[in-house]
């Protein structure tokens, strides 16, 4: 009989396990008793004294206390698999009459799943970021040990401060709790040889690097410090990208050599497939030998391999201490006279190497990581009200079966199984959806995030899926439960006359329920809000440059070629004049960096001023040189003075443009014109002949630094790099640009091409990153909101239908029934508002760092937000309102 | 006993009693008689032996154990035998035929070699 076995498990008994165990043993004894007993009677009929027919039976039954124990080992492992099989037996009953259940109740089981797989989704789907990004450890043997080291001195305006070749030198002899200790940088390189030359991205590296790191070669080797220097032949080490793509993974490319700026370079590795360092598909590792005796030119990124079991913080104090020795011994250096580099705050910084690559993204993830665990929660508080309304309406069969014995706890079981049963489905949709989400997200934001590559579903991120469904399920299916399990009277429940506390208390739960939800969404709502206002002022932030149609690139002319400056320059002219008569080309000049491309900064000194004496008192200056028209090209207002000219090159007097973040500290207006001013590693003295706008060239949030420009015919200070204002379209200008170049120097190939709008806005893609996705989980928790705000009134409305009917039948107006309702929904919305504007302080707080000239606690924001979800919360009790102001009377009375 | 000899009774002991059980429903004390009068007293050394044999088969799910009352109104366990219990006697005995025939085989094979 089917229908008995599914009820069975309801009504079987609890039975202690000690009762089980002498159940057991008793039964057992009895057992063996019986045949010796029986063997006993049989030895007498054959005529046996009945004390030698007992002791004949004893013995010849054998070891009676070592058969009975056998027996009960068995017996107890027996009833042990017995309990467990009914165990999961009933459980599996109450999976069957769960997904029975909800069979019949396809509406609420599709709602509620799908409100839990969406919440799971977005939860799922931000921590496979997080796990990806912030929690699985670099691909490195014992990458935790790995540290990135840098420097930083405050007082000179350097916050981050690259390694020298004798601070490389130095850390490695001294930082004695570093196993391994190297230092790379990215220098773009002209590969030649095979047909056109080739641009390409290289790793510079010490060879100590590879040694850190820990990962081998995948073919031939990599190098270690002793056997790279200045003397010996360049190699080089490819990735496996570039090794597949150039050499077609052939082995043999070992021993071979390329052409490498001009240098012929052997090849003596090839690094494995997902080798991703610094990031992922670097081409080329050009190992070099560092210069002991260069104190100029601060450039390198330090990697470390601390010894194991010492404390990053260890390190950081020995490397500083060895800092602090070679600032003494090289004071001059950093400052006009002899200082005590212990009284600054001058120090080494050495960061775990996650920590230093994950650093921009880290806030950003967790702030996204805790506003889906709002989204969840609101999904959770939705499903609980359908769950409690659910429950209400199966009052009548939940009382039968408690007629029937099944105790509170047993109904209870099998109410949060079906929730555990909707939430596990909901949970699977869940983890497709985080799934798609993953693949749609990496492949927008590919180039953005680190690591980015890295990310995808593994089990520690199925883990949480599961565990979180499972979590959910029991929150929003435990409360209804246990509620509707206990305490009812049977007579009640049948006639579905409930007490009225008892109908009270389901109001409770439901309007608990909506104020949480209209709290959580208010508190994503203001943090999304404070969020979008901050990027809007950002994107709307006066850069101090057009950007706009800009097109920038960088020429590398081949330096065997170009040893000296004056070439460069030369044909730098003759490029620029002729990409000057190009059709849609506005304006065109060249300057060692661009905005957005990265500059060098130094110390510098004004004439007629005391040189910074203290402490804080000195600032960097990014020097830079520049064509003329290059203001005009990217639309640099000039204040005062004249921009550079032909004339001013080398041999004429050396001029330069400052911008007011440059000349405001010392003069005001024209009087900077004509002053002159020389950078800390130079001795001429420059002439101010012009001020310009300042400008916002690495990041719009932060204030330019101040910026001083030479003639780059007399000071080139680098290859150039073109920026070339178009009128139209940028790609007909490109290809023009590239025949042009061809035309000067076949041998030079372009590099780091982009639409300078581009680069700015891609500067900005963390930002817009954690903009867009708070922005659509606010929406979704909003709609959520309003779903379930709505359902919940139209219950409500439901449940007092007899009540309103009354009330018309003896002449309320159904206006004030109308009335009647909104009010109660504006009394949860308050209180929704109330509390979520509370959360909301404490959220904004946390998301402070990510804000941009809007205040946490922005006075529009919070109120406009408050006020509009009100409306919205109201709103959606209208309609439930108009349906209890249609209560026919009659009907309603005949309800029962 | 050698572990081999005790594996080879064990077995042999469990093949009997599903032997037993295969006639009818029996307790503890007519399989021992059953398997005495079948093997001629060889088997059964100890009689207690049998019972874990019995309560292993049982959680093994081929025989199913139920209190009775015996011939002389006595409150006795009765074994009866499974459906799974009459598929392992057939699956066995078959084994153990054919291993009995084919070391008989070869033992009269070398006995009639040596000679």
């Amino acid at each position: 009989m089917s229908s008995g076995r599914r009820w069975r498990p309801l009504f079987r008994l609890p039975r202690g396990r000690r009762a089980v165990a002498r159940d057991i043993e008793h039964q057992l004894d009895d057992e063996l008793a019986f045949h010796i007993r029986m063997r006993e009677e049989r030895l007498t009929q054959l005529g046996m004294s009945p004390d030698a027919a007992r002791a004949d039976a004893v013995a010849r039954f054998g070891d009676h206390e070592r058969i009975r124990a056998e027996c009960l080992t068995i017996d107890q492992q027996y009833a042990r698999e017995m309990t467990m099989m009914d165990w999961l037996e009933s459980v599996a009953a109450d999976i069957r009459f769960a997904l029975r259940t909800l069979r019949r109740a396809p509406a609420f089981t599709v709602i509620s799943a799908i409100t839990l797989a969406l919440g799971v989704g977005a939860t799922t789907a931000i921590f496979t970021l997080v796990n990806g990004i912030l929690l699985r450890p670099l691909p490195y043997p014992h990458a935790e040990q790995l540290v990135r080291v840098s420097q930083s001195f405050p007082e000179k305006g350097l916050d981050s401060w690259p390694l020298s070749q004798q601070n490389t030198a130095t850390y490695k002899k001294d930082v004695t709790d570093f196993v391994h200790f190297g230092a790379y940088t990215l220098r773009g390189v002209t590969l030649s040889g095979n047909g056109a030359p080739e641009r390409l991205l290289a790793v510079q590296v010490t060879g100590d690097v590879f040694s850190a790191l820990g990962v081998p070669a995948f073919v031939g080797r990599t190098v270690v410090d002793s056997e790279v220097t200045k003397a010996s032949a360049p190699v080089a080490i490819l990735g496996y990208g570039f090794w597949q793509s150039h050499f077609g993974g052939a082995a043999s490319v070992i021993g071979k050599t390329i052409d490498v700026d001009g240098t012929p370079t052997r090849i003596v590795g090839v690094m494995p497939n997902g080798f991703s360092f610094p990031r992922r598909d670097m081409p080329l590792y050009l190992p070099f030998a560092v210069d002991p005796n260069r104190r100029f030119g601060w450039y390198l990124a330090g990697i470390g391999r601390v010894k194991p079991g010492i404390a990053v913080v260890h390190a950081e104090r020995q490397a500083t201490t060895s800092m602090w020795n070679w600032a003494r011994a090289n004071s001059n250096l950093l400052w006009p006279k002899p200082f005590a580099p212990e009284s600054t705050h001058m120090h080494a910084v050495v960061t775990p190497l996650q920590t230093a690559i994950t650093r921009d993204i880290r806030r950003p993830l967790l702030v996204l990581q805790a506003a889906v665990a709002l989204l969840l929660l609101i999904a959770i508080a939705n499903i609980a009200t359908l769950v409690s309304s659910r429950a209400a309406a199966r009052t009548p069969e939940i009382a039968v079966r408690t007629a029937l014995g099944a105790s509170a706890r047993r109904v209870a079981r099998q109410l949060v199984t079906e929730s555990l049963v909707v939430a596990l489905i909901g949970g699977v949709i869940g983890i497709a959806l985080a799934i798609i989400a993953v693949r749609v997200f990496t492949a927008w934001s590919a180039s953005a995030l680190p690591r980015i590559r890295e990310v995808g579903v593994d089990w520690r991120v199925l883990g949480f899926a599961l565990g979180v469904s499972v979590v959910s399920g029991i929150l929003f299916g435990l409360a209804p439960a246990v509620r509707m399990a206990r305490g009812r009277r049977l007579a009640d429940d049948l006639a579905g006359t409930q007490k009225a506390s008892a109908r009270g208390a389901a109001r409770r739960l439901n309007n608990a329920m909506i104020v949480t939800q209209i709290a959580l969404s208010l508190v994503l709502l203001v943090s999304a809000g404070l969020l979008i206002k901050s990027f809007r002022r950002l994107i709307q932030t006066n850069l101090g440059f057009e950007p706009r149609g800009v097109l920038t690139m960088s020429v590398a002319f081949p330096e065997k070629k170009y040893v000296d400056e004056k070439p460069v320059i030369q044909a730098t002219d003759v490029i620029l004049q002729r990409v000057r008569a190009l059709p849609g080309v506005r304006a065109a000049a060249a300057a060692t960096y661009v905005p957005y491309g990265g500059v060098t900064t130094d110390g510098f000194l004004v004439e007629g001023r005391e040189p910074p004496t203290s402490a804080g008192a000195e600032t960097q200056v990014v020097q830079l040189g520049a064509t003329p028209d290059y203001f005009r090209t990217l639309r640099i207002p000039m204040r005062y003075g004249r921009d550079f000219t032909t004339s001013d090159r080398d041999g004429t007097l050396p001029v330069v443009i400052v911008d007011e973040a440059f000349a405001r500290p010392f003069w005001r207006g024209q009087d900077a014109i004509g002053k002159r001013m020389r950078f800390t590693g130079d001795t001429t003295w420059l002439t101010i002949v012009g001020v310009v706008g300042g400008m916002r060239d690495q990041d719009a949030a932060q204030e330019g630094l101040p910026h001083a420009y030479t003639p780059y015919a007399q000071q080139p200070g680098g290859p150039p790099v073109l920026a070339i204002a178009t009128s139209g379209k940028t790609a007909p200008v490109l290809a023009d640009v590239r025949r042009v170049i061809a035309e000067v120097e076949p041998g030079a190939p372009l590099d780091n091409v982009h639409v300078l709008s581009d680069a700015v806005a891609d500067a900005l893609s963390n930002r817009r990153m954690t903009e867009t996705l708070l922005t659509s989980f606010a929406l979704l928790a909003l709609i959520l909101a309003v779903v379930g705000i709505y359902g919940v009134m139209i219950l409500y409305v439901t449940s007092r239908t007899r009540e309103f009917g009354i009330r018309i039948a003896v002449g309320a107006e159904p206006s004030r029934v109308v009335r009647l309702v909104l009010r109660e929904g504006i009394v949860l919305g308050l209180a929704g508002v109330t509390i979520g504007i509370v959360g909301a302080l404490f959220a904004a707080r946390w998301i402070a760092a990510l804000l941009y000239e809007v205040s946490p606690t922005d006075p529009a924001v919070f109120v406009g937000l408050a006020i509009g979800l009100l409306v919205v919360a109201v709103g959606s009790c209208y309609r439930p309102a108009r349906r209890a102001a249609a209560a026919d009377p009659m009907l309603a009375l005949r309800a029962d | 006993m050698a572990d081999a000899e005790i594996d080879l009774l064990r077995s042999s002991l469990d093949l009997l009693i599903l032997k037993a059980l295969s006639w009818a429903p029996m307790h503890g004390y007519a399989i021992s008689e059953w398997i005495d009068d079948a093997t001629r007293s060889v088997l059964l050394v100890e009689e207690g032996t049998l019972y874990p044999a019995l309560h292993r088969l049982e959680r093994r799910g081929w025989i199913a154990a139920e209190w009775g009352v015996s011939e002389n109104n006595r409150k006795a366990k009765f074994y009866s035998m499974t459906p799974a219990g009459r598929a392992r006697l057939r699956a066995e005995s078959r084994v153990w035929q054919r291993n009995a025939d084919a070391i008989a085989g070869v033992l009269r094979r070398t006995s009639s070699d040596a000679s």
